[in-house]
């Protein structure tokens, strides 16, 4: 009876801190500013590193004007994909899109020039 | 003799006398009293070591030790008598050396010609904390007694000095202005709360400390059971809670992301025990190069504040948080209120924005908008999410990140939480955007609607 009883207790506080850890942000619905592997993680849906041997954090997407990158499959950033509704300008080429090298600037395609 | 000064510091009734500095007892409210239950009486100069490591504009990066009890090393210094002198005092744990001292120091250098002392009391911080609540008297009778030799011996006036405290700092701040009347500021940066908290104002950090006296509260939150090292109590003139002043953002990140901070590991773990806390002097240093950035709002709690409440400064100004809060004439004793960022920079810039909302049809979704100045732009920032009706106008405040200057566009975009098969299209048919520091409103036109996802241009009108 007594073992149950522990066994339940357990389970409970298994559950809660399974609870916490999906609540606090371990590995999903990462904040700004921790720790990633993957933008999937981040609630910005960018993870950033400021180069190739740095650790990546969450962070903000590029706004109009800013430096940034096009989508890609490494998942991680030396600059953020744009917010919504912009295009991140840039002349693809096959090097720079091995290496997670091209970048250009947040344009608003419906902009008068 | 030990365990004898060991029940003595049990039993109020004690006394420690000092040559220069003078005596301290533990008698109420000292010790022995609800707020201060175990007394404990401050430690020898000699122990605690107070030191003052000055900078200047014509040495910026490396300090000059100076010394009261030896003035000739004062007039040997950098010093000159024709500067305002700002002191920093560090808290618990802390030291003198500690980068954030230096930094500020080295900040103020830069937009100003001031005598900069840290102040490094490690000798007496490092110890128990009701140890080290008490040896800030010490602390502040230093300081005051080094004020006296600036005044006595270099014709210099306290009307020139601003003591600046981190914590326990802020209350040896309050100590020094209680023994040396005539100081011109004393900032507390989050004053401590255990054994400060509801005593008595010759105890703590209060604002007949200083002619000025301005607090920065960053942790607010009782010390049991949120551990928020911080007071919730009014302490000064103009008392600010940047982000309701009890949780600050940037502070709830997860364990490893915490310590393994961009500024390295010590930051990182300092981080991890007091993020909260420590945020009050980072916010401090940001202002000294930022004054418009950090605009604090009259209003009675945060919540109200969020609400648009004390929005926009009333005709007399806003005091602004930190550095030059000094420049406010405003009524003393009243609460501000202001967003920040969640990491460096901390700098934000606050609008109102009403958006009237024309569509194709009722949508459940939410939209933003970015702003457009001469000196930039800004991120797209959520103003309403909901059920948007069209014909409505919704109205939200935001915290940009950018000084952006006088406005002279808009931007507005939606999105839908669900696939619409309708398709539907909605605009703003215009924005009404008021930067809260001065109240000047900007009125902005759009014509038509937009598919989700697509960003609609508002130009002046």
């Amino acid at each position: 009876m007594k073992q149950i009883r522990i066994t339940i207790v357990l389970l409970v506080v298994c559950l809660l801190l399974s609870f916490e850890v999906a609540q606090s942000g371990l590995i999903f619905n990462l904040d700004i500013g921790e720790l990633c592997v993957q933008s999937a993680q981040c609630k910005s849906n960018c993870c950033h590193r400021e180069s190739a041997l740095s650790l990546a954090r969450c962070a903000h997407k590029a706004a109009e004007t800013q430096k940034c990158s096009p989508l890609h499959l490494y998942g991680v950033y030396y600059y953020c994909p744009c917010e919504s509704g912009l295009t991140c300008e840039v002349d693809k080429s096959i090097v720079g899109s091995i290496t997670n090298t091209d970048f250009g600037y947040c344009k608003d395609p419906f902009d008068a020039y | 003799w030990g365990t004898s000064l060991f029940l003595l510091g049990l039993s109020a009734g004690g006394e420690v006398c000092y040559s220069r500095i003078g005596c301290f007892t533990d008698n109420v409210p000292w010790a022995g009293t609800v707020e201060r239950p175990i007394s404990q009486l401050p430690w020898s100069p000699d122990k605690i070591n107070v030191r003052f490591l000055l900078f200047t504009t014509s040495n910026p990066s490396n300090f000059q030790e100076v010394n009261a009890v030896n003035p000739s090393t004062i007039s040997a210094s950098n010093f000159r008598t024709s500067r305002k002198t700002r002191f920093i005092i560090h808290g618990f744990v802390d030291k003198g050396e500690e980068s954030w001292l230096m930094d500020m120091c080295k900040l103020m250098l830069k937009i100003e010609d001031v005598n900069c002392f840290c102040i490094d009391w490690s000798g007496g911080s490092r110890t128990l904390y009701t140890q080290a609540a008490n040896n800030i008297r010490v602390v502040g009778a230093e300081v005051a007694y080094f004020i006296d030799i600036l005044s006595s011996n270099f014709g210099y006036s306290p009307a020139n000095v601003h003591v600046i405290g981190h914590s326990l700092g802020a209350h040896a701040a309050g100590e020094v202005g209680k023994r040396r009347k005539g100081i011109a500021r004393i900032t507390g940066l989050d004053p401590a709360e255990p054994y400060f908290q509801g005593t008595p104002v010759e105890v703590r950090l209060d604002p007949s400390d200083a002619a000025f006296v301005d607090a920065i509260h960053t942790d607010a939150a009782p010390i049991i059971p949120n551990v928020g090292f911080g007071m919730s109590q009014l302490v000064g003139h103009v008392d600010f809670f940047p982000n309701g002043g009890e949780e600050m953002p940037g502070c709830k990140k997860n364990a490893l992301s915490q310590i393994v901070d961009i500024d390295g590991i010590w930051q990182g773990t300092r981080d991890f025990v007091a993020c909260n806390h420590l945020r009050s002097y980072k916010y401090y240093s940001e202002t000294i190069l930022q004054p418009d950035a950090f605009v604090g709002f009259p209003t009675s709690t945060y919540s109200s504040f969020s609400s648009g409440s004390g929005f926009p400064c009333p005709s007399g100004g806003c005091p602004r948080m930190g550095h030059f809060a000094d420049s406010y004439k405003g009524a003393s004793g009243q609460k501000f209120f202001l967003n920040t960022g969640d990491m460096s920079s901390f700098a934000r810039w606050r609008y109102k924005v009403t958006i009237e909302v024309v569509g194709s049809l009722n949508v459940q979704g939410f939209f933003h908008v970015s702003l457009f100045g001469p000196n930039g732009n800004t991120r797209q920032y959520q103003i309403y999410s909901g059920y948007i009706n069209t014909g409505s106008s919704y109205t939200g405040y935001i915290d940009v990140e950018t000084d952006v200057g006088k406005l002279n566009k808009v931007k507005f975009i939606w999105n839908n939480n669900v696939i619409n098969p309708l398709f539907p299209t909605i605009g703003a048919s215009s924005a009404t955007v008021q930067y809260g520091k001065d109240g000047v409103t900007y009125r902005f036109c759009g014509s038509g609607t937009v598919r989700e996802e697509v960003l609609q241009t508002l130009n002046p009108c």
